[in-house]
């Protein structure tokens, strides 16, 4: 059965309801609410666990959610130490960003 | 960036400051949305509803779910179960900007969270916490300027179709640098790096136990929730511990250098 573009209309909206209540409803509850302290405190932790969780899941893990053998990430894995490094290094998210791509990109074909 | 424009007056206008500021996502979405369009086109997608669902969705993960779920030909209930556990992060996201953007009107919330993804609370997470000068108008640009980019990616991709391809698996990887330099911006106190560590091998348990990205949000709340746990007994024990010191950074921390960007 192929969709038609009615079908695809509806899809799109529902798509955007649920994707819009988890981006507004923490902004609308503390629009004008003071934000605990201990809130504060946990959510320092969100965005290295969140960006770490994403990198883990765009390295080791495949579509269907198994853990990919590690021999068949050897780019990918080359690219993320030479990214950690550079970032580390430079502070520059651009040239992580590039170096990243273009190395990812020349090792999947020599590899 | 940001003390070059303020010692200038007026010099840098503000489209160019917010460019620099989001530049390496526009750049980085250019390969991907043209991806994304390819794949929307290949899936049924006409332009009016590529276009449609990059302005009102704009989250490449989605997306790319939306083309090869109608590729396998999901159900409507299916596609949208899915993406509810795709977007559910979304919430960590709101979270952990609401304490710069309390006090906003209604109608700014509304915009600010349509055009929040992952991308640009990157740039504007990494901003407001070392640019006391940048405004939440300023994020609202900078998410109206990676939409602009996403958008016009994906059309350029729908209308081109099948003609060029695209491997995906390698411009993908222009995300995973851009959250791998977002890591090491975070790595500023020994608890962090723990925490770093902790999220991973949780990252890994979640997603293979919960076969969906529910999996990322179950590890980052709790690997969060213990770093904040950990924090708050080594305060009460030892204040002075070294786990929670500032590391010092051989490139200069963030805060002495606004030039990050370039």
């Amino acid at each position: 059965m192929k969709w038609n573009t009615m079908q695809h209309f509806w899809l799109i909206l529902a798509c955007f309801v649920v994707a819009y209540l988890p981006r507004i409803l923490p902004l609308l509850f503390f629009r004008t609410r003071k934000i605990p302290v201990w809130f504060n405190e946990w959510m320092k932790y969100v965005p290295v666990s969140l960006f770490t969780s994403l990198v883990v899941k765009d390295i080791f893990i495949s579509s269907d959610y198994t853990f990919m053998p590690l021999t068949a990430r050897v780019p990918e894995l080359i690219a993320a130490a030479l990214v950690i490094g550079v970032a580390y290094w430079t502070r520059s998210m651009i040239i992580s960003v590039l170096v990243g791509l273009g190395a990812v990109f020349l090792l999947s074909i020599l590899i | 960036m940001a003390n070059k424009a303020g010692h200038s007056g007026e010099a840098v206008p503000q489209w160019r400051k917010i460019l620099d500021i989001s530049l390496p996502v526009d750049l980085s979405y250019i390969p991907i949305g043209l991806a994304c369009g390819i794949l929307l086109h290949a899936s049924g997608f006409n332009i009016w509803m590529t276009i449609l669902v990059s302005i009102m969705v704009f989250s490449g993960g989605a997306q790319f779910l939306i083309a090869s779920l109608l590729a396998t030909n999901s159900s409507l209930y299916t596609v949208v179960l899915m993406m509810f556990f795709l977007e559910l992060r979304y919430a960590l996201l709101g979270s952990s900007l609401s304490k710069h953007l309390q006090g906003k009107s209604l109608g700014f919330t509304a915009l600010f969270a349509a055009s929040m993804n992952d991308e640009n609370y990157a740039i504007n997470y990494l901003k407001f916490s070392t640019d006391k000068k940048f405004t939440p108008k300023d994020a609202l640009q900078v998410e109206h300027t990676t939409l602009l980019f996403w958008t016009v990616s994906n059309i350029i991709g729908s209308v081109i179709g099948s003609s060029i391809s695209i491997d995906l698996t390698v411009v993908h990887f222009a995300l995973t640098a851009l959250f791998i330099y977002m890591i090491i911006m975070q790595l500023k106190e020994k608890l962090l790096f723990v925490i770093c560590l902790l999220a991973g091998v949780l990252a890994v348990f979640f997603l293979m136990i919960t076969k969906s990205t529910l999996g990322l949000v179950i590890s980052t709340l709790v690997a969060s929730f213990i770093g904040f746990l950990i924090e708050n007994t080594i305060r009460k024990h030892n204040p002075k511990s070294s786990w929670i010191k500032q590391l010092r950074n051989p490139g200069g921390s963030p805060k002495e250098d606004d030039d990050i960007y370039e």
